[in-house]
């Protein structure tokens, strides 16, 4: 089982790819807010990449309910 | 629409879409339009824009799949073997994956001639709006 420490490295990563912007650099607490890329549209493509990384499937109510990158790691770790 | 699900389509490169897709788009490269110039580069004909077949991708997810309220989020494509003019072409797409939890659906296509020649293939990403 990953530690959420590796799941926030590996969730990093896709963002970088995702969003095309190698600078980015996620803490427990970003939230689309604090990255220009992160709209509707890429926010799509990131949980489409994330589910697909880590052969998990969330529910639309799940994605809801994140407030930051740290919930969704949470939210990962625990599939 | 569920993991598996196939759906097919027939379509004709006819004169009418090289037609209007040179006038559309101005690409009149010689290896499109000058028949010479297509067989001196090993080519029996003219060959049909690539693109088309994005147009025929767009008229499948648009007009072919049982519901319309979908939007394109991406696609692509790679291309085996040439298209000419009226070739009869082949289209099948398989729902290759879906992710309900932001109502995305992916496919998995492939087009083939009369000759069962493998055409293009490539993938479709859409969003259910």
């Amino acid at each position: 089982m990953l530690s959420f420490d590796e799941i926030l490295v590996q969730v990093n990563e896709i963002f970088k790819n995702i969003l095309d912007n190698d600078a980015i650099s996620l803490k427990t607490t970003t939230t689309a807010n604090d990255i220009e890329e992160w709209d509707s549209l890429t926010h799509i493509q990131l949980i489409v990449a994330i589910e697909k990384h880590f052969k998990i499937r969330f529910t639309t109510s799940e994605i809801t309910s994140y407030s930051n990158v740290g919930e969704m790691c949470e939210g990962i770790q625990k599939k | 629409m569920l993991k598996g699900d196939i759906f097919s389509h027939e379509f004709i490169v006819d004169m009418e879409i090289y037609n209007g897709f040179i006038n559309l788009f101005r690409d009149k490269n010689p290896l499109h339009t000058d028949l010479s110039f297509a067989k001196k580069k090993g080519f029996v004909s003219t060959v049909m824009h690539g693109n088309i077949l994005g147009g025929f991708i767009s008229y499948f997810i648009g007009e072919c799949l049982p519901i319309k309220n979908v939007i394109i989020h991406s696609q692509e494509i790679k291309y085996y073997n040439p298209v000419f003019l009226n070739d009869q072409l082949f289209f099948v797409a398989k729902v290759s994956d879906v992710f309900e939890s932001v109502s995305v659906v992916m496919f998995d296509f492939l087009f083939e001639n009369a000759q069962k020649q493998k055409i293009a293939k490539g993938k479709i990403q859409i969003g259910l709006i």
